[in-house]
């Protein structure tokens, strides 16, 4: 019997190397696997032993083709144990991978600019989307809000400037616009300095996702925005990364399926699970207040 | 020893061809596993916990990692018993192993009316009772942790069908033996054991439960499996019913040392979820085991710790 090759198999490691500061960026070959979209993730083995225990998620940051070659890139920041072993590894050896996991966002032919908004590391995946819309449509605008807490924790700005217009934002001043990235936001677009009709694609803390969220109403724009959450299985096995909806906004498409939807018994409260119905979610339909609670 | 050697156990009325399934709310439908391995090759199923209406469970944020497991609280989250027969069985009633349906409840008529409801449903072949769930409230640990009540529960559900009956117990107990029993006075066929205890991890930067507003959860994982093998131990000294072992296996070598404590059959749950073959592999490592040793029937291992 055929299990979908790939699916939970051994990935060869092209390069795994020191940006900066904790940051580090994993290359692997992944030509027997299925052709990532932005916003999938993939489960990674980050240990020898029973601790740490589980795999860890990591999005999609860049995909190369060539032939019958595909590598994919991961940026990751070492924030713990799991990451620590992982940033120790080296080219040539393999790592324990499954995946590709989750929906990915969805990116459409229109002409209207598109603005990824990041923090930290919040910026591995919309990278991937910048990629894939200059692929399709090389005049399409894109505007980069990226930025940290301060100066010194701000990372991959020469990148994302061969993608686009990049706009940084410090919590101190220190670098870029003093505030956070729904502040500045919400500043260029009353100062005009962003055009009026633009699609938005969002990574980072939860706070962040929120104030974005509440921006999408009041300025009337349509977002995406991927979730990040500890997970247990990553292939909707075992419902550890419950994320909350709002019963009524739900977005479901040819490409969001959202099969595991969970409703309360009098259908007023609603979870998905990330690894399935996500990580990918309109910034509409997310109910922020609970999942921020 | 000619040929390969006999796995098979019974468990009441149960034939399994290998003593090792997977854990409930470990496995999800079963179909979640289907595209890794093949699993008519288990030697049973057990899927979630299923309740009479469905149930939201815990609110996020549900896990959190700790030294080789996990605190982890799910809250019994699950489609309710209806969309559970028209969705799940279905794709149930095709595997060979027998079927067996973990069930949960918040008082002694929910049991009732839950078994009477999937009693009549085809294709499934016993009840695995959760008296032992750490995260909800109502109903889960609150039965398990008292004989009187974990003995009302059995015989309500005892009452209500002749399948094969397992109690899955609580560890956050003193005398797991005195629990055991009351499940088999109930009526119990079987006994599993251990659920997960109840744990707590804290965030020292934000003083907060690493489980949010969930406060505490179940711990789960490699982290808990001595104090199961000691449960599963103390339980076979208490009772004369199959033991189901279940906590923190995640390999041949931890299935083996519940089997040789006094478990019939074994459960894998938390590692499930870090290599999904693991239920596979840990049959092929238990036949190879038996194979070395020169161990015709699983039945020679049951129970056979040497305590000289």
């Amino acid at each position: 019997m055929d299990f979908g090759r790939g699916v939970n198999s051994l990935f060869e490691i092209i390069s795994n190397e020191h940006i900066t500061q904790n940051y580090y960026k994993l290359t692997v070959r992944a030509d027997d696997s299925p052709v990532p979209r932005p916003g999938q993730f993939y489960q990674i083995r980050c240990s020898s032993s029973t601790d740490p225990l589980f795999r860890r998620p990591f999005s999609v940051h860049r995909i190369v083709e060539a032939g019958n070659f595909l590598s994919v890139e991961m940026l990751y920041r070492v924030v713990g144990r799991g990451t620590e072993w992982l940033s120790r590894k080296k080219s040539g050896e393999l790592l324990d991978i499954l995946g590709p996991l989750g929906n990915g966002f969805l990116i459409d032919e229109s002409p209207d600019p598109i603005l990824l908004v990041a923090r930290g590391i919040g910026i591995a995946p919309l990278y991937a989307v910048g990629e894939e819309v200059r692929k399709k449509n090389s005049k399409r605008n894109i505007f980069i809000l990226m930025g940290a807490r301060i100066a010194e924790r701000v990372f991959y700005e020469t990148e994302c400037g061969r993608l686009g217009d990049v706009f940084l934002y410090t919590d101190d001043g220190s670098r870029g616009f003093r505030g956070t990235a729904p502040e500045l936001l919400l500043d260029l677009a009353q100062g005009k300095r962003i055009p009026e009709r633009f699609c938005l694609y969002a990574c980072g803390p939860p706070r962040m996702l929120k104030g974005l969220a509440r921006l999408a109403r009041e300025l009337h724009f349509d977002g995406q925005a991927a979730l990040e959450e500890r997970m247990g299985c990553g292939f909707g096995a075992c419902f550890a990364c419950a994320c909350p909806l709002k019963p009524g906004e739900i977005v479901r498409n040819s490409q969001w399926g959202k099969p595991s939807l969970h409703w309360s018994a009098d259908g007023t409260q609603v979870y998905s699970m990330i690894c399935k119905d996500g990580p990918i979610y309109d910034l509409k339909e997310v109910d922020w207040d609970e999942w921020t609670a | 020893m000619n040929g390969r050697p006999d796995m098979s156990v019974r468990i009441n009325k149960l034939i399994l061809r290998n003593p090792v399934m997977p854990a409930a709310g470990t496995f999800g439908y079963a179909a979640e596993f289907s595209r890794f391995i093949d699993l008519n090759q288990l030697g049973a199923i057990i899927v979630k916990c299923i309740t009479l209406e469905p149930r939201l469970g815990s609110c996020p944020h549900r896990l959190a990692e700790t030294a080789s497991g996990s605190v982890c609280t799910i809250g019994l989250q699950n489609i309710g018993v209806e969309r559970f027969i028209k969705e799940k069985m279905p794709f149930l009633r095709t595997l060979k192993p027998p079927i067996i349906v973990n069930i949960g409840a918040q008082s002694l008529e929910d049991f009732a009316r839950l078994v009477a409801r999937l009693d009549g449903v085809g294709g499934i072949d016993a009840f695995e009772i959760n008296v032992s769930c750490p995260n909800v409230k109502k109903g889960g640990m609150q039965f398990g942790t008292d004989p009187e009540a974990i003995y009302k529960v059995v015989s309500t559900v005892r009452q209500a069908t002749d399948r094969t009956l397992i109690t899955k117990l609580s560890p956050n107990v003193t005398d797991i033996g005195l629990m055991a029993k009351a499940a088999v006075m109930g009526g119990a066929d079987a006994v599993s054991l251990i659920n997960a205890p109840l744990a707590m991890a804290i965030d020292i930067e934000n003083r907060r439960s690493r489980l949010g507003r969930n406060l505490t959860g179940g711990l789960t994982g490699p982290a808990i499996k001595p104090i199961a093998v000691r449960m599963v131990w103390q339980t076979a000294q208490a009772v004369n019913v199959p033991i189901i072992g279940v906590g923190g296996i995640t390999s041949a070598q931890d299935a083996l040392e519940f089997i040789i404590a006094g478990a019939s059959a074994i459960q894998i749950g938390t590692y499930n979820l870090v290599d999904p073959t693991t239920l596979v592999k840990t049959i092929a490592g238990i036949e190879s085991y038996m194979l070395r040793k020169q161990i015709a029937g699983i039945g020679d291992l049951i129970k056979s710790l040497d305590v000289s």
